[in-house]
């Protein structure tokens, strides 16, 4: 079923027909990189076929998306790294205060740039009025809050991996060009404003292992992925289970070289955030967030050695 | 602010990959597939947008792997099958021009693109092999089955010169449109006006009479309108509003604020669908909620939870205790003090013990309600309010709680109806009647609050009157009243009713009685006009034949709806303008005139005229919004099907009046404030009371607060009514303060053997019998077992769900099969009221196993006795789904064995019953019926000496308070009583 026309009764209030703009083909574009990450194969082919990508086979779409590196921005930018809770609503207020219902998964990235498109079409449509500047800013903060404060790492993150790296270079070429169309304040968005605590040198364990697989905590993406090259790469076994799981399994056989390679993991993401193509105020501080958590976990790996 | 930009880099063309995307799509979408798959991610469903409605594609699932298109016209129009009035969609066949489907319309402001299951279930209804699609006349006798097919030429005249007669001759009150759920705002009332008949019937007092009666006695406007969205706390008297009547639009909103965190609280003596996802489901002693709410009320007042700022300025506090507490102070501490001391007596404990619900879970209820603030929605509508003596004070106290967080027209809060209502002003409208209807407005129920229309049958027994032409309009009385074998009784009989004429789509009990089967469009097949209260705004809506609608968006003309409905069927707004045309040929009565075309004088009145008058004219911002879209007002409705007007109304009632309003001016000592300047003219002529002018004829027009004169309320005070000076004056001074009456089925009114029956609720798939029709409706809901608790159950040694009970009311019995359920309380039996449709043999005209039970009627020395020869089954007709009905249950019509109960305040009839229910004796059969109607005679004597009639207690030699709401006012004159020379004011 289609989304095109979700904000129609928005441009019917100052009775404008929702049409098609001259942006409509931006608009359709970011809607299908968006549900590229959300639709399995091989309902997904007709868009990565329109859009030119390889198409997926369903054991990829469902290691990337499903697995790896599920787009949601709840477990991006909350304290757990998990779906739901703050990060969750957040988005969903944003979604009740333009006056719409929240769906089950408000902060998908799918949904995200669904609503992205809706509000530009929306907007499109009713050029020149007050409605036409409200939809504007509504999409304007939707870039900057509940976008730009945790895609960039998320599509760096999906970069390395080589199924999806074709759909995350196009999908931040193309919000490249919304961040230059549309600009980006200087303030942080306000997830970041209100982040959690970064690691701490006195952390103990548990703590450590609860902030490892929270980006926002770390200021990296820790995948399954990872894991399996970080233990092939020091020679530890990984134990099948979640991450926190391994890592304590990974800790326990060899504790120097595991935080030694989470230290030059963060340094990794330092530069990640430093010199992606997504540049803003949000990459500066998780470039911070990750040398900060670089520092403290190389100070435990000599503390351990 | 400063902005950060990213670096340059190479991008690549993401223009023209764009629009490469948007190409893909639209030829996808173009062969009637979907591009992108899943569940939307913007918004719970999808819809075809409105520019793609003149030719919607989709494949044919049934053709699957062949990839057959079929390409539709959407056309909007409204759901008829309750009074919610929700949007529907019709897909109409670009090649046959027949509906295909119906489903919601995403246009609707109400509704909002989603229904409940009666909506779609309308192409049943329109393809329903037993509906009457042909004017027919009755050939044998009243009730024999037996018909000839007539023209509408001949109809129209033997009607039209029937009701001339009456009207020439003075027998204005021998003529009465007897309508069920009206589904449109005021067309029928004028048509009657325009004959100078009060004849205007209702079905309300057998519906919704107790629950208005108590909002219009605090408020002066008998619906509430409750924000549910935006609640925190939503309180709800029993379901059935929400689960019934505005089951969708009230259901969809109170879904949305739970997710925001709101609680529901709901009374009801049955696990309803409600009550499976309220935070409180309380269970009571039916009849006992008001003094649940009065003891909420107590908690609020005792915790220091009262807005008093509110209650200062709009209550009427101050006629209270001069009425009350005369000889102490009368300022608003002492008030304060008097209104703790009034309800006092009102603690957890005494509520505990009338409701049977533990005392701490109240406690703990009413601090969820206290911490409400002003976000406290609540409602009442049928069930309680509709089913005890005195029930019309459930809803005076639920309104009380609102009154008292000052949760009056506020986000969350509950609205008086009429500010979330438009009706808007039609071409013509004709003055009041000058005649008085005793058969529907008798003297012993002045404060009635609609029709006693359920009592016609008694009256017309009694000798207070005949009826030369009785018209049901989408009704079914035999049906839906209580005691319907006395309707049966005088519906055959000549004497007392002279011609019967039926209105419906489809057959029912009522209809088999008939002079004249006259066939009526269904929700796709006639012109209606509607706006009700789902939200705080305003909007109107129109129901329309689609046929006509898609034909003229493919360039064609239609004048007359019967080109394009199936058969003859006709729709009302038509009828009547020819009726009225025929009855007045050369306007010499003075109708004629009101069926006539403004633009082409001397020429009769288009439903496009009317319908696009009234549009242009009367709805604000709908021209403006059709003109942005190159289409009239009337194209635009026809093309979206409804119209927001405003959002967001607000508290009206603290408005300030403007000076221009303002001309010699009287101010009372309680602020009432009148003007001499002359009401102007609104184009919305939404119900409201209508407070009586001051002893110089100034009118009523705001009441002074803090030195303004502001809005207030439609009430005599200009304020909410704690205290009914109307109440007090007219007979009734102890109920004039919101109080608790004990019900007529209150333990106390017991025998031993006796048991409540809870008879009033709705199952959401069905409405009465107008949906009945539907195969897929009653495939869903074809049975209505009694509710029986366990316990209960092994005390009256009913051993398993299905075995067959009797239950005994007053004048008879009914033989239904028990369910065994923890879902009633003990003590309490229960059974909607849906099912129970039935035909009697012989009457061939209905498909033998046309969802209702093929019965024979006898009547002997004990009365009358119903048995079923024949139950539902397949059969063959031109519907191959009739050969798939697999169940052969149709229910059990328990309305025939309840007599009447009318409420001698509020003029409800209460439904409750007080039963006796044993395990079936021999010979019993499901569905079996006894009644004597002589009994019925003798209950009616009995609750009608409960009444204290006008002609003893008008304080003012009238018949009625002349600023209560009432249907079709007739004019003032006819206020008076019979005998009386005073004038009324």
């Amino acid at each position: 079923m289609t989304a095109t026309h979700a904000l129609v009764p928005a441009t019917r209030e100052v009775g404008v027909a929702a049409a098609p703009g001259d942006d409509a083909g931006r608009w359709e574009l970011i809607r299908a990189l968006g549900a590229l990450c959300s639709v399995a194969p091989p309902d997904g082919w007709v868009i990565s076929d329109a859009i030119g990508l390889r198409p997926w086979s369903r054991a990829e779409h469902t290691a990337v998306f499903v697995l790896d590196l599920p787009p949601h921005a709840s477990i991006h930018l909350g304290p757990e790294g998990k779906l739901g809770g703050d990060g969750a609503d957040r988005v969903a207020g944003m979604w009740r205060a333009l006056g719409l219902v929240p769906p089950a998964d408000a902060d998908h990235l799918a949904a995200l740039l669904a609503l992205y498109a809706e509000l530009g079409q929306a907007g499109d449509a009713c050029q020149g009025s007050d409605t036409r500047r409200r939809l504007d800013h509504a999409r304007h903060a939707l870039l900057a809050e509940h976008l730009m404060s945790w895609l960039p790492g998320y599509l760096a993150a999906a970069g390395t991996q080589h199924a999806a790296s074709g759909w995350a270079a196009l999908t931040a070429a193309a919000i490249r060009r919304e961040v230059d169309r549309m600009g980006l304040p200087g303030e942080l968005p306000a997830a970041l404003r209100e982040a959690p605590a970064p690691l701490g040198a006195g952390d103990g364990l548990g703590e450590l292992l609860d902030a490892l697989p929270a980006p926002v905590r770390t200021g990296f993406v820790l995948t399954q992925a990872d894991l399996v090259g970080a233990g092939r790469q020091i020679g530890v076994g990984v134990r099948r289970g979640e991450r926190r799981f391994a890592l304590r399994a990974m800790l326990e056989q060899d504790p120097s070289a595991t935080l030694a390679w989470l230290g030059a993991h963060a340094r990794r993401w330092v530069s990640l955030h430093r010199h992606g193509t997504l540049a803003g105020p949000a990459q500066d501080w998780w470039a911070d967030r990750a040398a900060s958590t670089s520092a403290v976990l190389d100070s435990l790996a000599r503390s351990v050695a | 602010m400063p902005r950060h930009r990213t670096p340059h880099q190479p991008t690549p063309d993401l223009g023209a990959l764009g629009e490469r995307v948007s190409a893909a799509r639209a030829a996808v979408e173009a062969r009637g597939e979907t591009f992108y798959q899943g569940a939307s991610k913007t918004f719970l469903a999808g819809f075809p947008p409105p520019q793609r409605w003149d030719d919607w594609v989709e494949l044919d699932s049934r053709a699957w792997p062949e990839r057959v298109e079929h390409h539709s016209m959407l056309v909007p129009t409204t759901c008829f099958n309750c009074e919610s009035a929700c949007g529907l969609l019709a897909y109409v066949d670009r090649e046959t021009l027949q509906v295909r489907k119906f489903e919601g319309n995403p246009a609707h402001p109400g509704s909002r693109g989603r229904n409940c299951a009666k909506g779609p279930s309308t192409i049943n209804q329109v393809t329903d092999p037993d509906r009457i699609l042909y004017p027919l006349r009755r050939a044998g006798e009243r009730g024999e089955g037996k018909w000839e097919r007539v023209s509408w030429d001949e109809a129209l005249d033997a009607l039209a010169a029937r009701l001339r007669a009456a009207i020439v001759e003075g027998r204005h009150n021998e003529i009465m449109i007897h309508i069920g759920r009206p589904g449109e705002d005021g067309f029928t009332e004028r048509v009657l006006a325009s004959w100078g008949v009060d004849g205007h019937n209702s079905h309300t007092n057998v519906c919704s009479s107790g629950g208005r009666t108590g909002f219009q006695f605090w408020t002066g406007i008998d619906r509430p309108s409750p924000d549910h969205a935006n609640a925190k706390v939503i309180y709800l008297i029993s379901s059935h509003l929400e689960t019934g009547h505005y089951f969708n639009p009230h259901a969809q909103r109170i879904t949305e604020a739970r997710a925001k965190g709101a609680k529901v609280i709901v009374l009801d003596t049955r696990l309803s669908n409600t009550a499976t996802h309220a935070d409180y489901w309380l269970s009571p002693q039916p009849g006992s909620e008001a003094a649940i709410n009065l003891a909420v009320a107590r908690h609020i007042i005792t915790t220091g939870r009262v807005n008093w700022d509110f209650v200062r300025d709009w209550w009427n506090w101050q006629e209270y205790m001069e009425a009350r507490h005369p000889d102490g102070p009368q300022g608003f501490e002492a008030f304060q003090a008097a209104l703790a001391e009034e309800y006092d007596g009102y603690s957890f404990e005494l509520a505990a013990a009338e409701s049977g619900i533990d005392a701490a879970i109240l406690a703990e209820m009413a601090e969820v309600v206290a911490g409400a603030g002003t976000a406290f929605s609540c409602h009442s509508w049928r069930s309680a309010a509709a089913s005890n003596l005195g029930g019309w004070q459930v809803s005076r106290t639920v309104f009380f709680l609102a009154a008292l967080l000052g949760a009056v027209a506020t986000p969350g809060g509950t609205f008086p109806n009429a500010y979330n209502k438009y009706v808007p002003r039609p071409i013509h409208t004709p003055p009041h009647p000058k005649v008085w209807q005793e058969l529907s407005w008798p003297l012993e129920f002045p404060l009635a609050q609609n029709e006693l229309s359920f009592l016609l049958p008694h009256f017309l027994k009694d000798g207070r009157g005949r009826l030369d032409t009785y018209f049901t309009r989408v009704y079914n009385p035999v049906w839906t009243n209580p005691d319907g074998l006395s309707w049966m009784e005088v519906l055959t009989d000549t004497d007392k009713v002279g011609c019967y004429v039926a209105l419906t789509p489809t057959w029912n009990e009522s209809a088999y009685f008939a002079d004249w089967g006259l066939p009526m469009g269904h929700a796709s097949e006639r012109h209606d006009t509607h706006s009700y209260e789902q939200y705080d705004g305003q909007w109107v809506g129109f129901r329309q034949p689609v046929l006509r609608a898609a034909r003229e968006r493919l360039g064609e003309t239609v004048t007359d709806t019967r080109e394009v409905n199936p058969g003859e069927v006709w729709e009302e707004n038509e009828l009547y303008i020819e009726l009225s045309w025929r009855i007045d040929p050369d306007g010499s009565l003075g109708i004629r005139r009101y069926y006539e075309s403004k633009d082409r004088p001397g020429e009769k009145l288009t439903v496009d005229e009317y319908y696009g008058w009234m549009f242009e004219h009367s709805v604000p911002g709908l021209p403006e919004a059709a003109a942005a879209e190159g289409l009239s007002a009337l194209q635009y409705m026809r093309r979206y099907g409804a119209f927001e007007i405003t959002k967001y109304q607000g508290a009206l009632y603290a408005g300030e009046v403007p000076p221009a309003e303002l001309e010699d001016i009287h101010v009372t000592p309680t602020g009432r404030v009148y003007t001499a300047a002359p009401k102007p003219e609104s184009d919305n002529i939404g119900p409201l009371g209508a407070p009586p002018p001051d002893d110089e004829g100034r009118r009523p027009v705001g009441v002074l607060v803090d030195g303004t004169v502001r809005r207030g309320f439609p009430t005599p005070s200009g304020r909410l009514e704690l205290y009914s000076s109307t109440i007090a004056a007219w007979g009734w001074p102890e109920h004039a303060l919101p109080g608790y009456i004990r019900s007529h089925v209150h333990p106390d009114e017991l025998a031993p053997d006796q048991m409540v029956l809870l008879s009033t609720f709705r199952l959401p798939t069905q409405i009465h019998t107008r949906s009945a029709n539907s195969k897929w409706l009653d495939e869903l809901s074809h049975t209505n077992p009694v509710w029986i608790h366990p316990s209960d159950a092994a005390r009256l040694g009913v051993r398993r769900t299905g075995d067959l009970v009797r239950v005994s009311t007053d004048i008879g019995y009914f033989v239904a099969k028990a369910w065994i359920t923890e879902g009633i309380r003990p003590g309490v039996v229960a059974c909607s009221h849906h099912m129970g449709r039935w035909k009697l043999t012989g009457h061939d005209q209905v498909s033998p196993g046309g969802m209702m039970a093929t019965v024979d009627l006898g009547h002997g020395a004990a009365g009358w006795s119903m048995h079923a020869r024949k139950r539902v089954g397949p059969y063959s007709s031109a519907d191959p789904d009739t050969r798939r009905i697999w169940w052969s249950d149709t229910g059990v019509h328990q309305n025939l064995t309840m007599p009447v109960h009318p409420d001698p305040i509020s003029g409800m009839h209460c439904w409750h019953q007080a039963v006796r229910v044993t395990p079936a004796r021999p010979g019993d059969s499901h569905g079996d019926i006894a009644v004597d109607t002589e009994k019925s005679r003798e209950v009616y004597r009995q609750w009608m000496a409960r009444t204290r009639p006008a002609g003893t207690y008008s304080p003012d030699s009238t018949r009625r308070p002349a600023w209560l709401m009432r249907p079709l006012k007739p004019a003032a004159e006819t206020f008076s009583l019979p005998g009386a020379t005073g004038t009324r004011r």
